[in-house]
């Protein structure tokens, strides 16, 4: 999963974005002003942009609008140091999903970013299933058929983005984008290496096939169409 | 003191005098009355006793005597009298009337006495007349003297008397009623704008500062300096409330976010297990960002006092001299950065900021200026007095301010570009406070910036008038 963070305070970012990566194991941009952080919320590439209120050149509200009217729905937690209702309302009202006020606690962020992605992705149990899958986004564990499979941290990464989208084929493109950081076209060579990876320890223990390369157009989890086919 | 009110008084005093005014009345209307009453009733009693004096006759008898003949005698039954020759002799007298005492007996002839018969109350005169008896004799006949005294009632001229003051003093009491009433009434609706302003004012709180007074009250010569007042009083009240309250809001935000940078900076650590090292730099990191916050505490204090402080100075300082202080602190800092500071300042120049504060501004600004200043670059700052003005300017060669922040600098904890402000520690206070203490010497403060050229900041005084303090004050930092 990938994570925008608008903040302007420079230290403060830093800090949320290492907790994200060390944490879910997000991948995590940082943007220290409006316009920088709309810049790379249009390309619509996060899971999550995480917004703080007073922002110089666009601010928080101003950006939420913006991307909310260009019918952007990546989930929106707005850090502020505002603790009134009033305008926790309007925040709320603008396209905001959720808020944390300043000074918050980096284990609740960390929770609070992980319900957003989910919901994000129109799941509400942290602990996914498809068919004979099981992923826990909670432990950061997989089981398949019961029997617990041990992942690298980006082997999780590209399977827990895999089951949010069930039965779609997710080009290389899009899964680089959600995985990594700005700089994710460095790690595009890597990725069929840590798909095949992912595809032998999955399949290690019930010989039976889980993610079909199609060449050219992506990847798809081969779990769940059983019964359709 | 106990609560009084003025309508009350003022009505209470106004009936008072005219009370006094009906009693005056009433009691000249009585000796008025007094007077014109019994100087016709004297006539009329003149009158009559004259025509009893009439009636004095020949007795036609031997001693040539006079005698009274009754049938001349057409007077009033009420009235008494008493008709007596010079001998004593009574010639004739009222029926109800058994003679005069004998005060009457001995008064003054024309004088007018009072008696009291069987319970009525009489006015009695006594007068002198001379019958001559034959006159057609020779010799001009016999002089007979004959004294007269005649009484009538008063009882009733008192009555008309009381009546009439009763008149005068029911008239001036129903007046004293009326206009009571109407003072009352006038003074209430007189009133009226000022217990509309009252209600108007009371409408003020902390959260709503709307004040409109009444227009009435603004037309009434006697209310419009009031209201006048409050609105000048209301404004400032409110000018200053808001900057307080945005003072505190501004400050939670910093604060907040300084609390939140530290929060996280601590619970990143304990995320996961970390080695020595990573522990060593986090609470490194935790370190700086509590110095940071240590800053902004100690600039958000510094100008609230600046700005708390109401008092005008009551000293004037040296600005060359302290300027001069000031960039040798910042000497060594300029070296290091192979910055050439040139100071151009001639003395003395006082203006009226006390010694500390002048310190601060000037430190401020060549501390800004050094920051965003290139190395090898040069900062100018220049002392001038131009008649009763005074100019500080400094100017540096750095990267310059964007337009569009450029309003914005003097505000409390604007920060423009971000970035910057991380590198030098910026807490966005530093210029905010340079404004403050240039208001406190009734100065002006201006920045004028270009981009990749450089920044100007002017600060201009009037030159004190007052006597200068000592300006060896300890250099602080």
């Amino acid at each position: 999963m990938r994570v925008l963070v608008v903040e302007d305070e420079v230290r403060l970012a830093e800090n949320v974005a290492s907790a994200l990566r060390e944490g879910p194991n997000f991948a995590v941009d940082c943007a220290e002003d409006g316009l920088t952080g709309l810049d790379l919320a249009e390309n619509r590439c996060y899971d999550l942009i995480i917004l703080d209120l007073m922002l110089p050149g666009l601010d928080g509200p101003a950006l939420l609008k913006n991307m909310r009217s260009h019918g952007d729905r990546t989930p929106v937690l707005i850090l502020t140091a505002k603790s009134e209702a009033s305008s926790i309302i309007a925040l709320l009202n603008a396209g905001a999903d959720d808020y944390l006020t300043k000074p918050f606690d980096l284990g609740e962020l960390i929770a609070r970013a992980k319900a957003l992605i989910r919901r994000g992705k129109g799941v509400a149990d942290p602990i996914l299933r498809l068919s004979d899958l099981q992923v826990n986004t909670v432990e950061q564990s997989v089981r398949r058929a019961g029997r617990l499979v041990d992942l690298s941290p980006t082997e999780y990464r590209i399977l827990e983005y895999l089951i949010h989208r069930p039965r779609v084929i997710v080009s290389k493109r899009e899964l680089l984008e959600h995985l990594y950081d700005y700089n994710w076209e460095h790690h595009s060579n890597v990725i069929e290496a840590h798909i095949s990876n992912l595809r032998r320890k999955l399949e290690a223990a019930t010989q039976q096939p889980s993610i079909e390369t199609l060449r050219g157009r992506g990847y798809r989890l081969l779990m769940g169409f059983e019964d359709g086919r | 003191m106990k609560a009084y009110s003025i309508t009350h008084r003022l009505i209470a005093t106004i009936l008072l005098v005219e009370l006094l005014a009906a009693l005056c009345i009433s009691g000249a209307a009585l000796v008025y009355e007094r007077h014109v009453r019994f100087r016709s009733f004297d006539v009329m009693l003149r009158g009559r006793a004259d025509s009893l004096l009439g009636a004095v006759q020949d007795a036609e008898d031997t001693q040539d005597n006079v005698m009274l003949d009754g049938t001349e005698v057409n007077l009033p039954a009420e009235d008494i009298y008493q008709v007596q020759d010079a001998g004593g002799r009574i010639l004739g007298h009222s029926a109800n009337w058994i003679g005069p005492s004998t005060d009457l007996l001995t008064a003054k002839p024309g004088k007018m006495q009072r008696v009291s018969v069987r319970g009525k109350h009489y006015r009695v005169l006594r007068i002198e007349g001379l019958r001559i008896v034959d006159p057609g004799d020779k010799g001009g006949g016999i002089p007979r003297r004959v004294t007269i005294f005649y009484g009538s009632p008063i009882d009733h001229v008192w009555g008309e008397i009381w009546e009439a003051v009763g008149f005068y003093a029911t008239t001036s009491l129903s007046l004293l009623a009326i206009s009571g009433l109407l003072i009352f009434w006038v003074l209430n609706k007189g009133l009226a704008p000022l217990r509309e302003l009252a209600a108007e004012a009371s409408g003020v709180s902390v959260d709503s500062w709307d004040f409109a007074p009444p227009h009435r009250a603004r037309m009434i010569k006697e209310l419009a300096p009031l209201t006048v007042a409050l609105e000048t009083v209301l404004g400032g009240l409110e000018q200053s409330f808001l900057q307080q309250r945005r003072f505190v809001s501004d400050a939670a935000h910093e604060l907040k976010t300084a609390v939140a940078v530290l929060k996280s900076s601590l619970q990143l650590l304990t995320l996961k297990q970390r080695t020595a090292i990573e522990y060593e730099r986090g609470i490194e990191r935790s370190q700086l960002d509590c110095q940071r916050m240590e800053e902004t505490v100690a600039k958000m204090l510094t100008l609230a006092r600046v700005e708390a402080n109401s008092v005008p100075t009551t000293v004037a300082t040296d600005l060359t001299d302290v300027l001069r202080q000031v960039s040798q602190q910042f000497e060594s800092m300029a070296e290091l950065k192979r910055l050439q500071m040139v100071v151009l300042a001639e003395g003395p120049v006082m203006v009226d900021i006390e010694p500390e504060q002048l310190q601060l501004l000037c430190g401020n600004l060549l501390l800004n200026a050094l920051q965003h200043s290139p190395a090898g670059s040069a900062i100018r700052a220049v002392v001038q007095q131009d008649g009763t003005q005074v100019e500080l300017a400094i100017e540096d060669g750095g990267e310059g301010i964007a337009a569009q922040d450029l309003p914005h600098v003097f505000d409390r904890f604007y920060r423009g570009d971000p970035s910057r402000s991380r590198n030098t520690g910026g807490t966005g206070l530093g210029l905010a406070i340079c404004k403050a203490i240039a208001s406190r010497g009734q100065g002006s403060i201006d920045i004028a910036s270009d981009l990749g050229i450089g920044t100007r900041v002017t600060v201009r005084f009037p030159v004190s008038a007052l006597p200068s303090a000592s300006i060896k004050v300890a250099v602080r930092n």
